[in-house]
This record gives C-alpha cells, structure tokens and sequence, in this order.
C-alpha cells in the first residue's frame, strides 16, 4: 500500500524532501514508517522521541495502523505564535 | 469567515491588519475586546534577530486553530473569536499572530484569550526559523501531546 509521508522543519532538512509516498506492507504502522526513513537518515531516527506524528490531519500514537492512501507528517517540536 | 457564528480563522502571508480583526468581532452586545499581538522580537537569548520564516502543516494547523475557536466558546461565555496566524518571513516588529476575543464582559474575554494564546503554542502545527549574522536554528518549540499508544491488539477469540 501507498501512503503519503510530510516532513516539517528541521526534519524536513534532514531528510531533503517535505513529501514522499511510501509503499509499505499492508498492515503496517506509523512506528514502521518512521523505521523507514529512519533507516535511511539515522539523524531523523535519533529525533524520534522529540516529535508527534499526525495521521489524516489529527495526532496520532505510533502503533496507528495505515491504509492505502494515508498521510502521514512527522512534527518538530511546535513553535508557532 | 465561520458561517455558524462569525468567528475567524486564518492563515495568511500579508501583512495582519489587526484593527479590521477587533472590528470584525466587536458588535453592539459587547462590552469587552480583549487582543494578543504576537510580534517578532529583535533577540532571542541575546543574540540579535535578522528575521523569522514561519512555515506550517496548513491544513491542520487551520483545522487545529479552529479545534481552538471552538473549545473557547466551549469554555467561556464570549461572543467572537479572530485568530490570524501570518506565515513566510517576517521582519522585526511585524505582527505574526492576532487574537481578538469580544464577549459581554471582560474576564471571559482576557481568559479566553489567554487560553487561546497558550494552547495554540503547544498544539497547532506552526514552525519558525530565526535568522542571526552568523547562520539560522528553528526555534524551540513544544511537543504536541501525542494519543496514548493504542494497547496491544488481542488474539481473536
């Protein structure tokens, strides 16, 4: 399945990109697509336990189950206002 | 403009005209409007500030914003709320967010504001970069709070 995956602020920069589509086994977890990119920048991986995830727009726990179609965005830390 | 009860919520690049914000929420019931005029300091820990670049996750941070709108008449007996979040880069003493709060009388409004202020800048998907002399770090920021990790699934029955 495809899900499409954001990246915000610094994790943005890591990464190089605001938007991929990643294509996971089916039953697959917000916690196994961040593993994904983990894999392959292990700086975003060492800036797991300072940021949320959102799915579909709202915050989400890392064992949230994906569906074809998805999105997913990683989030720094907040600083608006 | 929010159809149900004329509350406003947005994202924008111009510049906040922020007298048309308190216009837009004041009305004849009224006796208090109560605002918050976030603006871009000159330092940050005493290193002078060139200028902000703000970016968002526009479509939930509105959504999260208007989550905001909603929980404060929830909370408060206020009449209208405006919240105008400004994104892109922003020079020193431009205004990057706007609150106005009308209602009745004016605890309501001073809280709701307050509320409105402190809970955008923990949970609402905004992010600002700080430009000094000599290089750029994203500010630090709040980590939303996350939903509790969802138990183990449990074998069928």
């Amino acid at each position: 399945m495809r899900v499409k995956v954001l990246f915000f602020g610094r994790l943005k920069e890591i990464v190089g990109r605001a938007e991929d589509f990643a294509d996971l086994a089916d039953g697959s977890r917000i916690e196994q697509l961040f593993a994904h990119y983990g894999a392959r920048h292990p700086e975003l991986a060492r800036f797991r336990a300072s940021l949320v995830a959102s799915h579909n727009h709202e915050f989400a726990a890392w064992s949230t189950p994906l569906h074809a179609g998805d999105e997913v965005a990683f989030l720094p830390p907040v600083s608006g206002g | 403009m929010d159809p149900l009860n004329d509350d406003m919520f947005r994202l924008v690049v111009e510049p906040i005209d922020a007298a048309a914000l308190v216009r837009h929420v004041r009305a004849g019931e009224d006796g208090a409007v109560v605002t918050f005029d976030g603006c871009v300091r000159n330092q940050s820990h005493g290193r002078p500030t060139l200028y902000l670049d703000y970016e968002a996750y526009e479509p939930m941070a509105l959504a999260k914003i208007r989550e905001i709108g909603a929980e404060m008449h929830a909370r408060f007996r206020i009449h209208r709320v405006a919240i105008v979040h400004r994104l892109g880069r922003l020079q020193i003493g431009e205004t990057s967010i706007f609150i106005a709060v009308s209602a009745p009388h004016r605890p309501a409004a001073f809280d709701a504001c307050r509320f409105a202020i402190d809970t955008l800048k923990r949970t609402v998907p905004i992010w600002k970069k700080e430009y000094f002399e000599d290089g750029a770090v994203w500010a630090d920021g709040e980590l939303p709070p996350a939903p509790v990790e969802a138990p183990a699934a449990k074998p069928a029955s």
